[in-house]
This record gives structure tokens, C-alpha cells and sequence, in this order.
């Protein structure tokens, strides 16, 4: 069963109420503030618990109250952060793969003995209106919104979307970078 | 919501909460702890990855100068099997860490999120003190 705990004063109702109805190991700091009236009641767990009656994730019209559509966002959860560890791999690779513009330039740099020796600088880079960097961009754009997203779930408290985004995360790490590491070991001696 | 001093907090769990200065100062050591096992594990990764890499091109050039030496390709399946199952335990032990990465950073994400300034302190010092400890063993091999 799902614990939701009350957090701050709501209006109308007496704090003793509240105390009754909730478990009494809970306390919150804002309780003791006093500035009661500015505090919305917010439905937000702040411990971690096994349930799937009125889970809200994400988005307003999104909420999971069956055993059956706790297992189907389980998957979904799952892949996203499946998803996530493949498009970090993918931004990698394409990154290393691009990075073909190479720029070297020579100056003179006193040696040993008086002599004049010429030093080269190496660097690679990508230009910036090039269309690799843009769709690196966009990847990132996505990166940063679907971490956001991981995090806004794990932040639901629900242990069994937890557990999902862990080992989705892990998953997801073994496949795509055991792939990224064997293709790394050929190619590249000193990584 | 804003950051305050208290001496309440509930941390994570049910029954992690303290309602004392001494439960406070306890739960900040521990989140430190946390913090710097966090550090540790992003270093760790990185070391077991550069070990097996190392080691794996170690046995497949001595697998090539053995070919090389014997002229014969009947000895080599079980070296190419053992360097393979090598590498997926290494892997496998690697995806392990990634995950307990995984968690421990959520973890620590959600302990900042109570909005106690005590436990905030703790996870930033933290993450100091296991950057400092930990990002030197990354370069010593």
C-alpha cells in the first residue's frame, strides 16, 4: 500500500488530523514553521515505498493504479534508461568519429645546444556550424532532457520504478558499452 | 520550498529520521561516506576498464607471437575462449558498478532534495573529499 505523506499545513484541516491519519514516525521541517498559510498540500512521498495505487509519473494524466499498468510503465521505465546509457555510448562514438578537421601548427622552440627546433601542436576539433556538431547538439538536447526525465521518476519514491531505472541503467551499460569497449580494444592501443 | 537548518530530517527510508542535533550530525557523516564511496566507484570504473584493457592485449600478443612460433591454429580456440570469458566477467563486474553508480547518485540526488542545508553540506563536502582521495589512483598505474 502506498504511503503518502502530507507535507506542511493544508488549510481547513487541523494538524492533529493529519497527525492520526499519517505515520507518526514522519516529521517535516516546514511543520514547524510558522507561516502556515503559504503552503500548498502537496501529495509527494518522501520515503521510499512498494505500491502501484495512484502513482502519478510525469505527466498530469498519467497515473498507474493496476498491477498491470505498474508492469507496463516497469518495461517502459526500463527501456528509457536503456535508451539513455545507448544514446551516451552513441554520442561518444560519433564525437570520436567526426572528429576528423585536424589542425596542426609548428613553432620554433629553443632546444638544447642553442638550436632551434620546431615544435608541433596537434588539435582536433569540430567546426561549429558543421552538421556533426549540430546533431551532437541535438543529441545532447535529448540526453538532457531524458536524464531530467529518469530523475523526475526516481523522485516518485516508488520502489518498483526505481528498481527499473537501475537496472534499465545497467542493462543498458552492459549491452552498449561492452560493444563500445571491444571496438575501443581493436582500434585504439592507448585510450 | 528553500534550504533551512533544522533538526529534523527524514532521509530516504521510513525509518531514517532524526529528530536531534546528534541523529543530524550522525546523518551528514553518513551521506559524506556516501558521497565519497560515489567518487570512489566513478574512479574505480575507470581503473577496471584500463586494467582489463591492459591485460587483454597482453594475452592476445602473446596469442599472436605463440601462433606466430608454432605455426599451427589448433592451439588458439582455448585462448581466444578465456581471454573472451575474461572480458565479459570484467564486464560483467563493471555493469555491477555502473549500477551501484547509478543508485548511490540518485541516492545522494534525493537527500539533497529534503532541503536540509546540513545535508547538503554533506553531500558537496563529500564529493570534495572523495574527488581529492580518489582522482589521484586514477593516474598511478
Amino acid at each position: 500500500m502506498g504511503h503518502f505523506h502530507h507535507v506542511g499545513m493544508s488549510m481547513g484541516m487541523s494538524s492533529g488530523d493529519d497527525n492520526s491519519t499519517m505515520a507518526p514516525s514522519h516529521h517535516h521541517p516546514t511543520s514547524s514553521a510558522s507561516h502556515s498559510h503559504s503552503h500548498m498540500m502537496m501529495m509527494m512521498p518522501m520515503t521510499f515505498y512498494f505500491g502501484f495505487k495512484n502513482v502519478e509519473l510525469l505527466f498530469s494524466g498519467l497515473v498507474i493504479n493496476t498491477a498491470g499498468e505498474m508492469a507496463g510503465a516497469f518495461v517502459a521505465v526500463f527501456l528509457l534508461a536503456m535508451f539513455y546509457e545507448g544514446l551516451k555510448i552513441a554520442r561518444e562514438g560519433l564525437l570520436r568519429k567526426s572528429q576528423v578537421s585536424i589542425r596542426y601548427n609548428s613553432m620554433p622552440v629553443p632546444g638544447p645546444n642553442g638550436t632551434i627546433l620546431m615544435e608541433t601542436h596537434k588539435t582536433v576539433g569540430q567546426q561549429m556550424l558543421s552538421f556533426p556538431h549540430l546533431l551532437q547538439t541535438v543529441l545532447h538536447i535529448i540526453q538532457v532532457v531524458i536524464s531530467y526525465f529518469l530523475m523526475l521518476i526516481f523522485m516518485t519514491y516508488n520502489g518498483y520504478l526505481c528498481i527499473a531505472v537501475a537496472a534499465g541503467a545497467g542493462m543498458g551499460y552492459f549491452l552498449f558499452s561492452w560493444k563500445k569497449a571491444v571496438v575501443v580494444d581493436i582500434t585504439e592501443h592507448c585510450h | 520550498m528553500h534550504f533551512i537548518f533544522s533538526d529534523e530530517v527524514v532521509l530516504l527510508f521510513d525509518f531514517w529520521s532524526v529528530h536531534s542535533p546528534a541523529g543530524v550530525a550522525l546523518s551528514v557523516l553518513v551521506i559524506l561516506l556516501l558521497a565519497v564511496l560515489y567518487e570512489g566507484i566513478k574512479v574505480g570504473k575507470a581503473r577496471l576498464l584500463h586494467q582489463a584493457l591492459t591485460s587483454l592485449s597482453i594475452s592476445t600478443s602473446q596469442q599472436l607471437i605463440e601462433e606466430t612460433d608454432q605455426h599451427s591454429t589448433s592451439s588458439d580456440s582455448p585462448h581466444v575462449s578465456r581471454t573472451r570469458l575474461r572480458w565479459f566477467l570484467c564486464h560483467f563486474g563493471q555493469s555491477l558498478l555502473h549500477v551501484a553508480q547509478v543508485v548511490i547518485g540518485y541516492f545522494m540526488m534525493l537527500a539533497v532534495m529534503s532541503y536540509n542545508t546540513w545535508i547538503f553540506f554533506g553531500v558537496v563536502l563529500g564529493s570534495g573529499v572523495g574527488y581529492y582521495l580518489a582522482y589521484p589512483l586514477l593516474s598511478m598505474t
